[in-house]
């Protein structure tokens, strides 16, 4: 018991730290002074974009992965998984080396097409993604395997094609498991902080989401760091009281 | 419109081989216990069994190479497998829309159906809030919605409670009487198949043990199996009641005492069926004194043995068919022609009752 409360104690006491140390005269001038609104938006942006990308291409993974019968699928999925166990500096160098002016395929791309990913918004979204989507692959992977085939194998007797099916019946009923792996991908994607800086560097405005943006202003302005972090603590309980008990429901 | 199939397919430690027919406007009834085959033999025909190899063929037309989508079969799964997420009419429409017919029309048409299949059941409402055997009716309508050439119905009573099983059979009946071309019925109820098939296909571990009407294999089971499940005595008539606990099931050839049912009340009753076990027949070489309620007389008409079991087919009122020890048939000397007394406690009989008059027995 006793330990139970030390661990809520822990979990709890950062949070309420940054409400009692919080500037809250200055509240406004905070807000204005460290570029809050911009690096909000850029924030907002980023993460949802990395969600809308990781569901569009982690969906079609997640069948595969669970409906798929070929050598290497475990291989496969545990390739998916490292982004969450790697630390995330670690994707960043990776994506460098790979996606970079100079890297494998960033070479290519820049000389090719005329694509630059680090320093750009479009890179912050790159790494972002990279990091964030094995969770609504996962999710909707564990929801593809608890769904009972029966109910696709009576849809295409009544008729239904495959994509049909997948329409109407496969994507309706994984629905629940999809968006709580959505969420979890759009929260992650939101606190992204190393491989985007790595990767993407540090640009306000096109870079600087709000994680990037605390940890500049830390060594600047330590009240605006925390006006900032207050704001990035609202948004996510809003999130969780949002869900209810659906998230804590995932396994 | 006629069904041809061949089909061999592995399921487990089972190897599945089977082949029959069902002409127009037939019910096949595949009779087997559990794990006999009878659903993978139907979901080989929709096409649901990739591993499956064989021949089905509807009008000598092949369909076993098309995809469960192409296939012109409609199928009420077991325990209906209605989508969860859709309503009853959204089930129902279903197979209209999933062939590309627009909303509002395969809407009505499914409004349709479920006006004459399932009638008092919200078209709103969600599967999950129905009872088994509306979830049966729903399957059921929406096995039609297709237009389907072939109508399967896996099991369409074992999902639903006793008080339910009567109106349903009843509604299985029509609807298999009304529907034009071959109809499977898979099933395990001996009573299910005798009362709703033309013909039956007696399924065990896999393979075809007896194929003929209900008829042919209560009179001649060729297994265990069906010796004990189909060869069941099966009276049909109007109930009348004579006493507390206890009333009269007139048939066509002969009246028989039965217990009276706990949840009908007194008042005569049409259309009650009642089984009654063989091996509960006992045969006396004189009249027999003791308590049996049903006591008739008859001349042997045929005996025929099976392992260690003699089943005895009696020309009595009504006729009569009686599994007894070979050892007993040859102390009593049972052979055709031989006058035999035969009696049953009425206890030792089923009832079934049917709420509605049927044109059919």
């Amino acid at each position: 018991m006793a330990l139970a409360s030390l661990g809520a104690a822990f979990v709890l006491l950062p949070v309420v730290a940054l409400f009692v140390r919080a500037p809250w005269s200055r509240l406004g001038g905070a807000l204005s002074g460290v570029g809050a609104s911009t690096a909000l938006r850029l924030s907002l942006e980023v993460s949802l974009a990395a969600t809308a990308i990781s569901v569009a291409v982690g969906v079609p993974l997640a069948w595969t992965l669970a409906r798929g019968e070929f050598p290497g699928r475990n291989l496969l999925r545990a390739a998916v998984i490292l982004p969450i166990v790697l630390p995330p500096v670690v994707g960043g160098v990776g994506l460098l080396v790979a996606l970079g002016r100079s890297g494998m395929v960033g070479r290519w791309l820049h000389d090719a097409l005329g694509i630059q990913l680090t320093f750009t918004t479009a890179g912050a979204v790159v790494a972002t993604t990279f990091v964030s989507m094995p969770l609504v692959v996962l999710a909707t992977e564990a929801g593809l395997r608890g769904l009972d085939r029966r109910y696709e194998q009576a849809a295409a007797a009544m008729g239904g094609s495959p994509w049909y099916v997948f329409r109407r019946v496969t994507l309706p009923m994984v629905a629940p498991q999809l968006a709580a792996g959505a969420v979890l991908t759009w929260a992650r994607a939101l606190g992204e902080f190393g491989a985007t800086i790595t990767f993407a560097g540090n640009l306000a405005g096109r870079t600087q989401t709000m994680p990037l943006a605390v940890f500049e202003a830390r060594q600047i302005d330590p009240g605006g760091a925390i006006v900032l972090s207050l704001i990035l603590v609202v948004v996510s309980v809003s999130v969780l009281v949002a869900l209810g008990g659906r998230l804590t429901g995932l396994r | 419109m006629a069904l041809d199939a061949e089909i061999q397919v592995r399921r487990g430690d089972v190897t599945i081989a089977a082949a029959f027919s069902a002409g127009d406007r037939e019910t096949l009834a595949l009779l087997g216990p559990n794990g006999a085959g009878k659903t993978t033999i139907v979901e080989t025909i929709a096409g649901l069994v990739p591993a499956a190899t064989g021949r089905i063929f509807l009008d000598s037309e092949p369909i076993h190479d098309l995809p469960p989508e192409k296939r012109p079969v409609g199928i009420a799964f077991q325990d209906g497998v209605l989508f969860p997420h859709l309503s009853v009419l959204e089930n129902v429409a279903f197979p209209v829309r999933a062939r590309g017919a627009r909303s509002r029309a395969s809407r009505a048409h499914a409004l349709e159906l479920l006006e004459r299949l399932a009638p008092g059941i919200a078209p709103n409402a969600k599967p999950r809030t129905l009872s088994g055997g509306e979830r049966q009716r729903v399957a059921l309508a929406r096995a039609l919605a297709g237009a389907p050439r072939v109508l399967i119905l896996d099991e369409p009573l074992s999902a639903v409670d006793v008080s339910g099983r009567a109106d349903l059979r009843a509604l299985l009946r029509r609807t298999l009487g009304d529907f034009h071309g071959p109809r499977l019925l898979v099933t395990h109820d001996p009573v299910e198949a005798m009362t709703l098939a033309d013909r039956i296909v007696v399924l065990e571990n896999g393979r075809i043990t007896q194929t003929g009407t209900p008829e042919e294999i209560r009179d001649g089971p060729r297994t265990r199996y069906a010796a004990d499940l189909v060869g069941m005595n099966l009276f049909a008539g109007r109930l009348m009641p004579i006493e507390a606990g206890a009333g009269a099931l007139q048939t066509g050839d002969g009246v028989v005492t039965v217990p009276w049912p706990d949840e009908v009340a007194v008042g005569p009753l049409d259309d009650v069926l009642a089984t009654l076990a063989p091996a509960d027949v006992v045969l006396h070489v004189s009249r027999p004194e003791g308590s049996a309620r049903n006591v008739v007389r008859g001349v042997v008409e045929e005996v025929a043995i099976l392992g260690d079991r003699a089943r005895v087919r009696l020309d009595s009122s009504p006729p009569l068919v009686a599994e007894i020890t070979t050892g007993s048939a040859t102390r009593m000397a049972i052979r055709p022609g031989t006058m035999v007394w035969a009696s049953f406690k009425a206890v030792e009989i089923d009832l079934m009752v049917e709420p509605e008059p049927t044109d059919t027995l």
